[in-house]
């Protein structure tokens, strides 16, 4: 069996940034993935902007409704509701796949190349110092990696009242611009400011893993507002832009159409990792002197527990509880609103009573555009005709926060393997219960927090709690700690080492001891990217 | 279903909602939205809407006012809900469906007019949907 120095599992945000300083040492990296792709709609989805695709594009239905009008669907939308027709490939087969038992927690997850990433909504804000409150890492181990992936990625901001919560990066690109419902906001914040901030609120321009400025080969955003349909230009960052540049290096290697079953290590040290070939069905095992897995937390769950054969064990589970608050801009109704526009975040807001040096809120505010009215529809009391002239003329000022509540781990929140009883595959159960204190802290925050944006102009319009696993930022299954390891420890050094193993890392968000209410995504590619670094010292001493 | 009541749906649900009949190709894509989103039967309180909506078109505009408020068709108000996804996503309707600027004070009088229509067809519409399903029953 030939040797490789590292398999990676996956091909998700974290797994991409884990590879790229290992491969660009010079190591031989296999990376094993599903990796699903979207084969109906790229081609089909001309270049333009929104507003001018649907004026003259006769087959718009196609991509906007989907081939099987998989945008209409009834039923609970959940998670998935920002996956456009264009986008669902990012969930194709992970429920067959990936079966998960639950009747409190229903997570989105990812086989396509790049994972989730094929359809986040790229908000990428840094960890503070407090956030990172129980992690065995301080920011000063994290800031060189954020810079290192920023510099990859692309991450764009400003220097705005947000750097203290959002942190600040050398290799931070100019802010996207902000269109004319949250610039509206904006202006009435910086009139209002010193009010603002003493009830706790800053607003400001979001991190954005979307271009302003070119980067490696990729274009500035062109304010289509076609950031939910299309990847044309590739202003917005997705992992499979990392695939594409690790492709050029001679060391990698990247293995579609695998699902990674399990490891094990020899008594030589290195670790046998076997996988089930997709199109024949045979096992594969292959051979590396060390494994990083990134299969997303859940996926990453299923390894681990599979391998050790822990089926029944429970592991703690966290993830961030969001809420999601339709609002209507008073700032903006009777202005012209602008066309040029991105689709994702507008604004982000930040509820700090107690400063940035304790744990805060964050929420992020996007414009209601490109997403059609009809959707909008589904979920008024109003009838038709008058529903839609009302929609057309109030839609410009709507505005939509997503608010995302820290989470730490608890012993209502936990998930285990359940083996498969008919050949199937194993099943992952699931429970996620929030505490009645929990739910009353949350409740307290959305109050202040609206009423804070109530003094701006933004009126409430309904509050919905999609579910506890809506945000998809999962994390917490195996967290890193300063712990001493016990032998049944399922815990990971600071470095990601699972300690139940030599040469078995975690690089996804598995190893995020607790959630602070930030999306997590730009810290654990730079996290990655941190135990790419070091992992390759230890494969090849000497290179830093 | 029938794919010729289908298309009776698609020309009355067309005209109540951009004031035009439907190309072919519309009427067509509707019939297959149907056959792929609308599989359940449908109620007889639904079927009953549905087949007045279709003989009188006129009253379409107050049931659906009536069964928004109501809840009760659920399957009507999904097929005007397909009607308006397929109604939005083509060309020749974009002045009837997009987003639209407005000053404040052409603003409130649009909102005030669609306001005052709705509640006048709302009134209508509960009486109607009540009258059909005791006619139903009856
Ligand atoms: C609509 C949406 C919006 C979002 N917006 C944001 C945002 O704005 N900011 C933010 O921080 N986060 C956001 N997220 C969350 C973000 O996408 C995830 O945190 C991130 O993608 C997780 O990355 P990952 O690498 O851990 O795993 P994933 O992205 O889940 O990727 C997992 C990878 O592992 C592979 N895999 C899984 N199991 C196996 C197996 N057994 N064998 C082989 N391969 C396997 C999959 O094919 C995939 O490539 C969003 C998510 C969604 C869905």
């Amino acid at each position: 069996m030939a040797e490789v120095d590292v398999i990676v599992v996956g091909s998700g945000p974290s797994a991409v940034n884990a590879a790229y300083p290992l491969v660009e040492a010079g190591l031989r990296v296999t990376m094993l993935d599903v990796g699903n792709r979207d084969t109906t709609y790229e081609e089909t989805i001309p270049e333009g902007p929104f507003s001018e695709l649907r004026r003259t594009d006769e087959q718009q239905h196609r991509y906007l409704l989907g081939e099987s009008f998989e945008g209409i669907a009834f039923g609970h939308a959940g998670a998935g509701a920002q996956l456009t027709p264009p986008r669902q490939y990012v969930a194709r087969d992970a429920e067959r796949l990936l079966p998960i038992v639950s009747g409190s927690f229903f997570p989105l997850q990812s086989l396509a190349e790049g994972g989730l990433g094929g359809g986040w909504g790229a908000g990428s804000p840094q960890f503070c110092e407090a956030d990172l409150d129980g992690f065995p890492i301080r920011l000063t181990d994290l800031q060189p990696h954020y810079e290192a992936v920023a510099a990859r990625i692309g991450i764009s901001g400003a220097h705005d009242d947000l750097v203290p919560f959002l942190g600040d990066l050398q290799a931070m690109q100019p802010a996207v611009a902000i269109d004319s419902n949250g610039e509206s906001i904006l202006r009435r914040y910086q009139k209002r400011r010193a009010a603002a901030n003493q009830a706790g609120l800053f607003l400001g321009h979001p991190r954005l893993a979307m271009l302003s400025q070119p980067l490696r080969g990729r274009s500035p955003t062109r304010y289509w507002d076609m950031d939910f349909w299309s990847d044309a230009g590739k202003s917005i960052y997705r992992p499979r832009w990392t695939v594409d540049e690790l492709r050029g290096f001679p060391g990698f290697r990247f293995v579609g159409r695998r699902l990674v079953q399990s490891f094990t290590e020899t008594a030589d040290g290195g670790v046998i990792v076997a996988a089930r070939d997709l199109d024949s069905g045979r096992i594969e095992e292959l051979r590396a002197r060390a494994v990083v897995l990134a299969a997303g937390t859940l996926g990453t769950a299923r390894i681990v527990l599979r391998s050790f054969q822990l089926y029944g064990r429970r592991i703690p589970l966290v993830c961030n509880p969001h809420t999601y608050v339709a609002m209507l801009n008073a700032n903006s109704l009777g202005k012209d609103a602008r066309d040029a526009r991105h689709s994702m975040a507008q604004l982000c807001v930040v509820h700090a009573p107690d400063g940035a040096q304790r744990r805060f809120t964050v929420g992020h505010v996007y414009s209601y555009r490109s997403l059609l009215l009809f959707r909008l529809m589904k979920y008024s009391p109003l009838p038709f005709r008058e529903g839609m002239e009302m929609l057309r003329l109030l839609s410009p000022s709507f505005s939509v926060l997503i608010l995302q509540h820290e989470d730490r781990p608890s012993p209502d929140k936990y998930c285990a393997l359940a083996r498969a009883g008919d050949g199937g595959e194993d099943r992952l159960e699931v429970e996620y219960a929030l505490s009645p204190s929990d739910r009353a802290q949350h409740d307290a925050v959305e109050t202040a927090v609206l009423r804070g944006l109530l003094r701006l102009r933004c009126v409430t319009l309904r509050r919905l709690h999609e579910g506890n696993a809506a945000s998809t930022h999962f994390a917490g299954t195996f967290p890193m700690s300063e712990a001493p390891a016990r032998d049944d420890d399922l815990t990971t050094d600071k470095h990601g080492r699972l300690r139940r193993a030599r040469n078995v890392y975690i690089a996804d968000g598995s190893v995020f001891p607790s959630l602070p209410s930030k999306g997590l995504t730009f810290t654990m590619m730079a996290n990655a990217d941190r135990i790419g670094c070091h992992l390759r010292t230890v494969l090849r001493p000497g290179s830093r | 279903m029938d794919s010729d009541a289908l298309r009776r749906e698609a020309d009355a649900f067309c005209r109540y909602l951009v004031d035009a009949p439907p190309p072919d190709a519309l009427i067509e894509r509707y019939v297959r939205a149907n056959d792929v989103l609308l599989t359940e039967a449908p109620s007889p309180g639904d079927q009953a809407v549905i087949d007045f909506a279709c003989a009188h078109p006129r009253s379409i505009a107050m049931l659906d006012a009536g069964t928004a408020l109501s809840g009760k068709a659920p399957l009507f108000r999904k097929k005007l809900l397909v009607m308006m996804a397929i109604v939005e996503t083509t060309p020749a309707f974009v002045g009837q469906t997009e987003p639209r600027n407005a000053s404040l004070p052409g603003l409130a009088a649009r909102l005030g007019l669609s306001a005052a229509r709705m509640a006048v067809n709302v009134a209508a519409g509960l009486a109607l949907s009540t009258a059909i399903a005791r006619r139903r029953r009856g």
